[in-house]
């Protein structure tokens, strides 16, 4: 990889990094589980590494903004996440910041 | 599928033993549910290599377990910015006062010695190690207890309601040459070059080849030898390395490294000259003499008035082009000088 090519990596995920935490919280109005939630935002164009997805997951639960629990489905235990009321708050906070700096980008552009 | 479970227990064995249970019964599930789908589209369990593309895609257990693991530092950003501060404060003090208990030391007792001296500088990089850790295991324990007590050391490092930007230090003064200014860096590396240059000197005395190279050996069994002027010159040359050195270590301890100091740079240069003040003080010039002038004189009493001729001859050139150099400088001093006056009167 180029200097150019790493720069470059390192600048989109960074630039990734929050947009997956908000694509996260906005799929999770529904409830989910890790992989069929993987496989809903790939549907949507957000493809997502298991190693990413599912520490993200815990991480949020332990901030408090989605909660779980334990089910059978399919003859497996699986854990089913959906966003806390806590998680609705902060996750309409974070859109009106996401669509506010879209609005600026875009008229800058 | 076995593979999966040796991947797994690869994973399980990197995770906080709190949570491994968990966080693999999760992964399991959502794994699981993966490989299903892949069997699915295929319509047949994978083979053993696509199990391994598979899972080496996943990537190693290590790096995955990795992930679920909070960010840790031993000094976190926001403490880091405060601990260089105070690290580069406690090298250069730590220096000043070792300087001055090794100075105190050897004035309060005999007369210096180079192996006395030798020994103090070579143990200057253990003093600064030592100060180092010392101050990097206080942080380390501060950004511990402020990460386990974040109710107490709230607004820590510094509530912004105390900053006030009339605080702040006067603008620096840019170097009239257009240079770009010393770096932090740049000015310890110059120190411990300094060291390090003070401890060859003194090593010279016993070990003559670290300055004359293969030539040492020569003047073992050569008729002619060093003069007593040389202790002289040697020692005007150990103080005033000290004396550099010493300005160098307050120029760190006051934060100027970065500014340009032209009287600074004309005295270190004027003091230069004092070593080779004394060798031009010899009598008659006798910066070498003979072993055995009784056996010598009259075989070797034309070669030995060259070698002085030319030593004096050499130390007097250099002499004059360090003054010139130092007229030079003063030159430009002036000058610019009045150019600020001349633009602050604008």
């Amino acid at each position: 990889m180029t200097i150019a090519e790493n720069l470059f990596e390192n600048l989109r995920l960074e630039l990734r990094r929050g947009c997956l935490t908000l694509a996260v919280l906005a799929e999770l109005r529904r409830e989910y589980y890790g992989y069929t939630l993987r496989k809903a935002l790939a549907q949507r164009g957000l493809e997502i590494d298991e190693s990413t997805l599912y520490p993200l997951l815990r991480r949020l639960e332990t901030q408090g903004l989605l909660t779980s629990e334990w089910r059978e489905e399919e003859k497996r235990n699986k854990r089913f996440y959906r966003l806390s009321s806590d998680g609705e708050q902060i996750f309409a906070q974070l859109l009106d910041e996401w669509q506010a700096i879209n609005a600026s980008i875009n008229s800058i552009l | 599928m076995e593979l999966l479970d040796r991947y797994l227990q690869a994973v399980k064995k990197h995770l906080p033993w709190q949570r491994q249970d968990d966080i693999i019964a999760e992964l399991k599930a959502n794994l699981e549910s993966q490989l299903e789908d892949k069997e699915g589209e295929l319509g047949r369990p994978l083979t053993q290599g696509e199990a391994e593309d598979w899972l080496k895609q996943l990537g190693p257990p290590i790096q995955v377990a990795a992930r679920y693991q909070p960010q840790r530092y031993l000094i976190g950003p926001a403490i880091f910015p405060i601990y260089w501060y105070v690290l580069r404060l406690a090298l250069t003090w730590a220096s000043i006062i070792y300087s001055i208990v090794v100075a105190a030391q050897l004035l309060g007792g005999q007369i210096p010695s180079g192996d006395s001296l030798l020994e103090a500088t070579l143990h200057v990089p253990v003093v600064l190690l030592t100060t180092a850790v010392w101050v990097t295991l206080v942080f380390v324990g501060l950004e511990f207890a402020v990460k386990q007590c974040p109710e107490k050391f709230k607004g820590f490092p510094l509530p912004s309601s105390e900053w006030s930007p009339a605080s702040l230090p006067a603008v620096e003064k840019v170097a009239s040459n257009g240079k770009k200014p010393r770096s932090y860096a740049q000015a310890v590396a110059e120190l411990i070059f300094g060291f390090l240059f003070l401890a060859w000197l003194l090593l010279i005395p016993q070990h003559p080849y670290l300055l004359m190279g293969p030539g040492a050996a020569y003047l073992r069994v050569s008729p002619f030898q060093l003069a007593p002027v040389w202790i002289q010159v040697f020692w005007c040359c150990v103080a005033v390395n000290i004396v550099q050195l010493g300005w160098h270590v307050e120029s760190l301890l006051r934060g100027r490294w970065q500014r340009p100091q032209p009287v600074k740079n004309i005295v270190v240069k004027a003091i230069g000259l004092i070593p080779l003040a004394v060798l031009l003080s010899a009598r008659d010039h006798a910066s070498v003499l003979l072993k055995n002038p009784l056996l010598d004189q009259a075989r070797l009493g034309e070669v030995l008035r060259n070698i002085n001729r030319a030593i004096s001859g050499v130390a007097v050139l250099i002499c004059a082009i360090v003054v010139i150099q130092l007229v030079w400088d003063f030159a430009q001093m002036i000058i610019n000088a009045n150019r600020r006056r001349a633009v602050a009167m604008q």
